[in-house]
């Protein structure tokens, strides 16, 4: 049995030895051009003119592209795949992201010209060359402020900055639970705007065959599928005319699902100039130009009963689009979003207003969570503001108000049903492997000695595995969700598993290898995995939004079934007995109770080459399966964890993150913990000091290197303590549920809520994220009167 | 721009090369001498996917230009294996699932080999210091860590 082992990766040799094969590392058999881009310095300004001429007769330069010569070869634009339409059921103020300007610029580093050239620094060197004159607009990237009556207008034809608004729950129940109230905590509760930083940049590779008129394109992506299909749209090539691959990807995180202006405009060159041509972005273009994240501006409301139990909760939320809507973003910040405010809580009513607005600055698109990590923030801090309020210990008003385990499946107030979990317990599980009861009276010493040490927690479900294409539709969806896998097995037995999915760096060649060794009872290392490839594997919707296992895996478990079914058959026909007679014993079929077997791979054999077989048996063995979810999955935490606030400095130490999760069966408890552990820090570093910063006045980007986007390193961190608790999904035959972005969810709010309880005893009831020292630090000295 | 000859040894053979004086060794080792396990993830020296050895101590290679490394021995993470046997830090990698995409992993290895030539019994909190420059945002750094103290031992074991 492979399930539930923490068999070591397969993948991991080549990476280890500098093998892998990143998208800058594709070598062809002639030599490729690079690409640069010029960016525009402005937030908001009018095009005069474009001027390429010095730039073109730069040495080695190839071409120089504008956005009006892609209009001039009648190109197309990215369209969205998620339209969500608003409260009245109309559709959104769509403005897709230009590839390169035309008219206007809306952001700092939008693309306004493409040269091309023989190599990396003639290309950067003219790309300074080209000569643009702007007039420069008034700019503003506070999305607070996007509504204002003088907020400038990014989209004149609109006349408005607002995209979308949505409503979710129900305002009269609200209401009148708030009448009723014994008590109201009100806090803000934004979400701070931060971005998914791979360690490997965006890089595109182009390479287009005239001979064949056949298209190549070699892309850091998540999706290659989804990508080929942007094709269509933007480049109008027919999903039969482009290879799209996707070979190793230094982590994705749900940035690299996009049609960025640099993937079709790299496709585009190689045709104009009749050569391969690459980019690669630089850091500080990756920061200005892939999708940020988050960035609501949330004001929450929450009543209690006089138990302390949650009546209702109300939110108006803002929610930054940047200056154009991103491909899957109205899903993000108007779907999803709403859809776990329940949170881990028995709450009656719920009411979110969510307006998604445009402002100046980078578009804003999925990232690790994708507008869930901003509920469980809110929910959390408005609780956490409470308990203090109450003088109720934390935990305690959470666990008055967990949804229990009979309460299963239980619909939240916001129409999404949890269907299996026992929080009871992980909540259970959780005080005892961070020892709470020692902390709260650690606390308490420390205190006494002006040591500062608080306590957090978060108690969240998530919504994993998108999902029953029928049900994404309803919600939006233009694309299917589900996910496809072929099995196939070869004469000699060997198997090839092709995957819609794409790993960058979730273990698919391990796990997946998992699953089918033991569906198909064969050895891990007589099976191969391709994924990433649209020449090679079917179809796929690729791995974003922790869908894979529930979706890819189960299309192997499904297509190895098949396989077996079919294998059974055959075997039983081999072996002149009945199907029910037929024993699996290490990977060959022998008949009950005789030593007549046959091998797996004689069967493979027989099922290519022997014409004696089954009447309506067909030849040859290999299983296509799209398979499509019955639901949703909802994986469930709770995290707890410790820090120490320097009240001197407003520096703190996270101390020690535990977090307990059920995601249903684990395939491999190994990559289960490297997920969790990932996607905490990523949420550490949203709560202590990552930001996409702007400039208040002008939408200048603030946050331009890693000298100023702060990453979470290792010294900033403790080493994690780590526990499950299973309860089966009951929609998918292996009882799995998605795990991948756990840790983003909770660690924001977790960490968070442990400063607001170190510090509260000094007056500060409020900060926001991310919680600088710089920020502490003024915090308590406002408190104090200073 | 002009051309300037260097000769050095790469994993243990001289190469010679004429260069734009610009030129890092980073975009050296990989576009001249397709040597493309050292990676680039930064342009301001913070995340150390660029690491190899120059003289037998770390440098970042996005921050030297190869004409500066006249008769220098620079050792990348091509070069650390013995043959098909995987140096014992890749191993202590591989065994503590110290990676998931492979893109900070060569930086890290050369970092954590390094860690091991100057420490007998490295603490968490030291190797959490020695890693400071270098960035993962997969991992979490936790399995890291774990792999660098179990190389470190079984480099002084052997």
């Amino acid at each position: 049995m492979y399930i539930g082992e923490p068999v070591l990766r397969r993948e991991d040799e080549k990476f280890l030895r500098g093998k892998g094969q990143y998208v800058d590392d594709i070598r062809l058999t002639e030599p490729i051009a690079h690409a640069a881009y010029t960016r525009t310095p402005h937030a908001h300004a009018k095009i005069v003119n474009i001027s390429t001429n010095k730039a073109a007769s730069m040495p080695g330069v190839l071409a120089v592209l504008t956005g009006r010569d892609w209009l001039d070869a009648g190109f197309g634009e990215a369209d969205g795949v998620w339209p969500v339409k608003d409260k009245d059921g109309k559709t959104a103020n769509t403005v897709n992201r230009p590839f390169l300007a035309v008219e206007k610029v809306r952001y700092v580093g939008e693309c306004v010209a493409m040269v091309i050239a023989e190599d990396r620094y003639q290309a950067l060197d003219a790309a300074e060359a080209v000569e643009v004159s702007y007039d420069v607009l008034p700019a503003n990237a506070v999305t607070s402020k996007a509504l204002d009556e003088d907020a400038p207008i990014l989209h004149e034809e609109l006349g408005t900055n607002l995209v979308l608004e949505t409503h979710h729950g129900n305002k009269f129940a609200v209401d009148e639970a708030f009448s009723k109230a014994s008590h109201i905590t009100e806090v803000e509760v934004p979400s701070n705007r931060v971005t998914a930083c791979p360690i490997e940049p965006r890089s595109y590779l182009g390479h287009y065959d005239p001979i064949n008129d056949q298209y190549t394109f070699w892309s850091s992506t998540q999706a290659p599928h989804i990508v080929r299909k942007y094709f269509t749209n933007s480049m109008r090539i027919p999903e039969h005319k482009l290879r799209v691959i996707a070979p190793d990807v230094g982590g994705g995180f749900g940035m690299k699902l996009y049609h960025y202006p640099e993937e079709p405009t790299v496709l585009w060159a190689a045709k104009v100039v009749g050569k391969p041509v690459r980019w690669t972005g630089t850091r500080s273009e990756s920061l200005v130009s892939d999708t940020h994240a988050r960035d609501h501006f949330t004001r929450g409301k929450i009543a209690f009963d006089t138990n302390g139990k949650i009546l209702a909760m109300s939110f108006r939320t803002m929610a930054a689009y940047g200056a154009y809507e991103g491909q899957f973003q109205a899903s993000i910040a108007n779907a999803y979003h709403y859809c776990l405010l329940s949170c881990g809580y028995d709450i009656p009513a719920i009411y979110a207003e969510i307006k998604g607005v445009y402002t100046n600055s980078t578009p804003v698109d999925a990232y690790r969570g994708a507008g869930r990590p901003e509920a469980v923030y809110q929910v959390e801090r408005l609780i956490e503001n409470a308990a203090h309020e109450l003088g109720i210990d934390p935990l305690e008003l959470r666990e008055r108000n967990l949804i229990q385990a009979n309460q299963m499946p239980y619909k939240t107030a916001v129409d999404i049903t949890y269907n299996v979990a026992d929080l009871p317990v992980l909540m259970t599980k959780a005080k005892k492997l961070a020892r709470y009861d020692e902390l709260r009276e650690e606390q308490e010493n420390l205190r006494k000695k002006g040591i500062y040490m608080g306590i957090g927690t978060c108690v969240f479900f998530d919504m994993a595995g998108a999902g029953p294409t029928k049900m994404m539709n309803e919600l939006g969806a233009k694309i299917g969700c589900y996910d496809v896998a072929s099995c196939r097995v070869h004469p000699s037995g060997k198997v090839t598993i092709f995957a819609g999915s794409h790993s960058h760096g979730q273990a698919h060649e391990t796990t997946w290898s998992q699953i089918a060794a033991d569906r198909l009872g064969c050895d891990i290392e007589d099976i191969e995995l391709v994924e990433g490839d649209t020449d090679r594997v079917p179809f796929g919707i690729g791995t974003w939004g922790s869908r894979s296992l529930s979706t890819a895996g189960m299309a192997v478990a499904v297509s190895a079934d098949r396989i077996i079914e079919k294998a059974n058959k055959l075997a039983a026909h081999m072996l002149e007995c009945a199907v029910e007679d037929l024993i699996r014993e290490e990977g060959g079929f022998t008949v009950k109770g005789t030593d007549r077997s046959i091998t797996f791979a004689d069967v493979a054999d027989a099922a290519y080459h022997r014409g004696d077989r089954p009447e309506g048996l067909e030849i040859g063995l290999e299983e296509t399966v799209f398979y499509d979810p019955k639901d949703c999955n909802y994986p469930s935490a709770v995290h707890i964890c410790v820090v120490l606030v320097d009240p001197k400095t407003g520096n703190v130490t996270l101390r020690d993150y535990t977090a307990v999760d059920d995601v249903g069966t684990i395939i491999n408890p190994m990559v289960l913990e490297g997920q969790v552990h990932g996607g905490l820090v990523q949420g550490i570093g949203q709560a202590l000091m990552e930001e996409c910063a702007y400039d208040s006045e002008t939408g200048q980007y603030v946050s331009g290197t890693f000298m100023d986007y702060a990453m979470p390193r290792a010294s900033d961190l403790p080493s994690f303590a780590l526990d499950s608790y299973t309860t089966l999904d009951p929609d998918n035959p292996l009882g799995i549920k998605g795990a991948g972005e756990s840790g983003t969810l909770g660690a924001p709010a977790c960490v968070c809520n442990a400063i607001v309880d170190a510090i509260w005893g000094l007056g500060v009831q409020q900060v926001t994220q991310p919680m600088t020292p710089r920020k502490i630090w003024h915090a308590i000295q406002n408190a104090n009167g200073n | 721009m002009s051309d300037n000859e260097v000769s050095m040894k790469v994993n243990g053979s001289t190469v010679s090369a004429k260069l734009d004086s610009r030129t890092l060794l980073v975009h050296f080792l990989r576009e001249h001498l397709n040597l493309t396990g050292t990676h680039v993830g930064c342009d301001t020296s913070q995340c150390g996917a660029c690491t190899v050895h120059v003289n037998g101590i770390p440098a970042k290679s996005c921050s030297i230009f190869a004409v500066q490394l006249e008769n220098a021995e620079v050792t990348t993470i091509e070069g650390v294996a013995n043959g098909n046997d995987l140096h014992p830090m890749q191993k202590a990698f591989r065994d503590n699932h110290g990676l998931q995409c492979g893109y900070c992993t060569p930086g890290m290895i050369m970092q954590a080999i390094d860690i091991a030539r100057r420490y007998d019994k490295p603490t968490e909190h030291e190797i959490r210091h020695e890693l400071e420059g270098n960035l993962c945002r997969c991992t979490g750094y936790h399995n890291i860590v774990k792999s660098v103290k179990a190389g470190v031992k079984a480099i002084h074991d052997t």
